[in-house]
């Protein structure tokens, strides 16, 4: 237990210089020592939570919309909160929910209108694997989504052997 | 053989509604059958390294795109071999056995194959079914979803309708259109009736997929359900989808800080007419694992709008229970179906719902029509708002937690007099075409639609594209609210807002309470092992569950 707190003390830490340094880098890799103990964070730890431009979770307030302060943008999650909640599901066992939200984490990054066309894309018979190599490129080299990418190349190796590319014929079984 | 003579008794039972059902005789070829086809595979596992190389007796390369998907994401590989070592019996006999902690079942079944899983289902009867659900279902807590529509897609009486359907314990309300273009004002009225009701209460509009995510994102939902997932290739592909391409929206929705949940049920192979002669709960399996290996928290199952082709086969209805037992017993929040017209036989319907209702499970009801039949654009519920009385009387009699309360008329009408009021308000703050008073009066009192006026509907429609095109937010809704003097309200809107900004939410089996404190599996997590462990209804909840208006009470006779 004491060992948690430290972690979680040192997290505190780590979370304030950053927003002292005005830094966005990405939260470590390793894990934050955030897990199903702190949950909910919006009960539990506030103290970790803002919006993307860094308005602390507190502030986002019916009165603070009506003074301007806060705007729609600020009630966004950041990749930062989906990597703690992913924490909180492995520690909780669930380990996919983790690659989920991983994932969703890289695609905070990605525009919305620019999702929707990925997401297209990945459907049957749309893209060939060419296409979907250059999604996949696109979402490392343009968005850091390496997770991501890896999952969309996966997918064209299976499209290719299922016949699921663009001008594929229907698969016969 | 016709008979010359006809017995009277036998004229009578053919008049019975029950008759009027669909039944139908195992048909295996194509997979017109419940569970237990000879054609699902045989269970088999080989693992080299760390990837399955054959799995229910197919070999890697040959893996549909389903069954590589499931290999790679849903099956712990590393627990496997002793697990799928253990006979289909003796991990039955598991999930029943008050003594193996709930954990100890997990571990096995997410490290099964999905013809495995198939048959540790066809070794439990109902009632087994029923107690495996009470110590496997996620969260402790059990809960209940409605449908709120109407046939006009009047919006005054949507919002006073989900205002009602919140007060009366529905955590969770979907909605749906009868002219697609309204969807934008039934989230909004869903959204405005909903925190009227209960702040707290989740609301989703299920639409065409990319619909669902822009609303989802604009605030005016909360999170999405009707993402549906299917059993075999040919059929998922006819869906214009892909495990992959699932999974990519799931994670779409997560990094907008959206909830949400896979859709899929027994007898859609067989309605798309390619089941491959498998048996429909096999073929659910597979739906269940691609959910679990997409890292989506939960599965909308139990046949759901197919349910007339399990509904008509022998022990379809178990096969159902099945659904929802192995959604739960691969750790993934259930709203476990019953949302659908199937029967005529009023016995058939409510026995249809016994073993989730009995157990509990996340959401018992993934929609309980919070409206008259009439007005279900779902296509009817297998529960609408005429059988509430029943319910509660059900709840009552078994001391059972359905999720709902008895409640007063007083409070009905005049909190749908609030929430009609407050669209009335944002409609005039935001231009739309105005509600009137009277439209706020019908609606306050109405049964259905069948009591209220029409609605200028092109009027209507120019104002929903207005809304959509010009990126109206909740934030927007709230403003609007608040600035008409509906203050607790647009602050329930904020704090729903706030939500996605935490994400608590994300986690499985979620709902929110009107405080804005997240219940999960992660903090409400289920705990039963035998009798006085587990959900344990408080005082305070047997008081009301209790407490039916129209029973007589001792002190007045």
């Amino acid at each position: 237990m004491a060992q948690i707190n430290e972690q979680l003390i040192a997290d505190v830490v780590r979370q304030v210089l950053k927003g002292v340094n005005g830094g966005t880098q990405p939260a470590a890799a390793s894990g934050s020592g955030i897990s199903a103990a702190d949950y909910p964070l919006g009960m539990k730890r506030k103290d970790l939570l803002k919006s993307p431009r860094g308005i602390p979770f507190e502030e986002l307030t019916l009165e603070n919309i009506e003074s301007g302060k806060v705007t729609f943008d600020d009630f966004r999650i950041s990749p930062e909160v989906l990597k703690m909640q992913g924490e909180i599901a492995t520690s909780a066992g669930r380990s996919q929910i983790a690659l989920n939200l991983g994932r969703a984490g890289e695609l905070t990054k990605v525009p919305d209108a620019r999702i929707l066309e990925i997401y297209n894309s990945l459907r049957p018979h749309r893209s060939t694997k060419d296409e979907l190599l250059s999604i996949a490129e696109e979402l490392e080299k343009k968005f850091g989504a390496s997770v991501c990418a890896n999952f969309v190349r996966e997918s064209a190796d299976v499209y290719q052997r299922r016949k699921l590319l663009k001008g594929d014929l229907p698969s016969a079984e | 053989m016709a008979v010359s003579k006809r017995s009277k008794r036998f004229e009578v039972l053919e008049n019975r509604p029950v008759h009027k059902d669909g039944f139908i005789g195992e048909w295996i070829d194509v997979g017109l059958i419940a569970m237990g086809s000879p054609n699902d595979p045989k269970p088999s596992i080989r693992i080299e390294g760390d990837k399955v190389v054959e799995m229910d007796g197919r070999r890697r390369e040959e893996f549909s795109m389903i069954e590589q998907f499931v290999a790679d994401y849903a099956i712990n590989v590393k627990n496997a071999p002793e697990a799928m070592a253990k006979s289909e019996l003796e991990i039955a006999r598991m999930l029943v056995d008050v003594n193996v902690p709930r954990g100890e079942c997990i571990r096995v079944m997410t490290a099964l194959t999905p013809a495995k899983i198939a048959r540790v289902m066809d070794s439990l009867n109902i009632v087994e079914i029923m107690m495996a659900m009470q110590k496997m279902r996620c969260r402790q807590t059990p809960g209940n979803q409605c449908h709120i529509t109407n046939v006009k897609d009047h919006p005054v009486l949507l919002a006073a309708d989900a205002a009602e359907g919140a007060l009366r314990g529905f955590i969770e309300m979907e909605t749906t259109v009868g002219i697609v273009r309204y969807g934008a004002f039934n989230a909004l009225a869903l959204l405005v009736g909903g925190q009227t009701g209960r702040r707290g209460t989740l609301t989703q509009d299920a639409l065409e997929e990319a619909f669902e995510l822009e609303v989802g994102m604009r605030g005016l939902t909360s999170y999405a359900e009707t993402v549906s997932v299917y059993g075999t290739e040919s059929v998922f592909v006819d869906g214009d989808d892909t495990p992959w391409s699932k999974s990519f929206l799931a994670s779409a929705y997560a990094s907008r800080g959206l909830k949400m949940r896979f859709t899929s049920g027994t007898g859609s192979e067989v309605q798309m007419g390619a089941a491959e002669g498998k048996s429909m709960l096999y073929l659910e399996v597979l739906c269940i694992m691609v959910t679990k290996g997409a890292g989506v928290q939960g599965l909308q199952n139990g046949s759901i709008s197919c349910i007339g082709v399990p509904g008509a086969v022998p022990s379809g209805l178990r096969a159902i229970a099945c659904e929802n037992l192995v959604t739960m017993c691969l750790d993934l929040e259930v709203a476990s179906g019953n949302d659908q017209t199937f029967s005529h036989s009023d016995q058939r319907r409510t026995a249809r719902t016994i073993p989730q209702l009995f157990p509990g499970t996340d959401l018992i009801f993934s929609g309980y029509a919070a409206e008259p039949n009439y007005d279900n654009m779902f296509a009817g519920s297998n529960w609408d708002i005429d059988d509430m009385d029943d319910f509660l009387s059900i709840q009552r009699d078994f001391k059972v937690d359905g999720g709902l309360r008895p409640v007063s008329e007083e409070d009905v009408i005049a909190i749908r007099n609030k929430a009609a009021r407050a669209l009335q308000a944002v409609f005039a703050e935001l231009g739309f075409p105005p509600i009137t008073d009277e439209e706020v009066e019908l609606a306050t009192y109405a049964h259905g639609t069948k009591d209220v006026g029409d609605r200028n509907i092109p009027e209507d429609l120019k104002a929903t594209e207005r809304l959509m095109k010009e990126g109206i937010t909740g934030v927007d809704v709230a403003k609007a609210l608040a600035k008409r003097g509906f203050r607790d309200i647009a602050e329930s809107i904020i704090l729903m807002m706030r939500q996605r900004v935490a994400g608590d939410y994300l986690q499985t089996s979620a709902w929110i309470d009107s405080d804005g404190a997240v219940y999960s599996a992660v903090n409400d997590p289920n705990t039963y092992a035998g009798p006085g462990t587990g959900y344990k209804m408080s005082d305070g909840r047997w008081n009301e569950i209790k407490s039916i208006p129209w029973a007589v009470r001792a002190e007045d006779v």
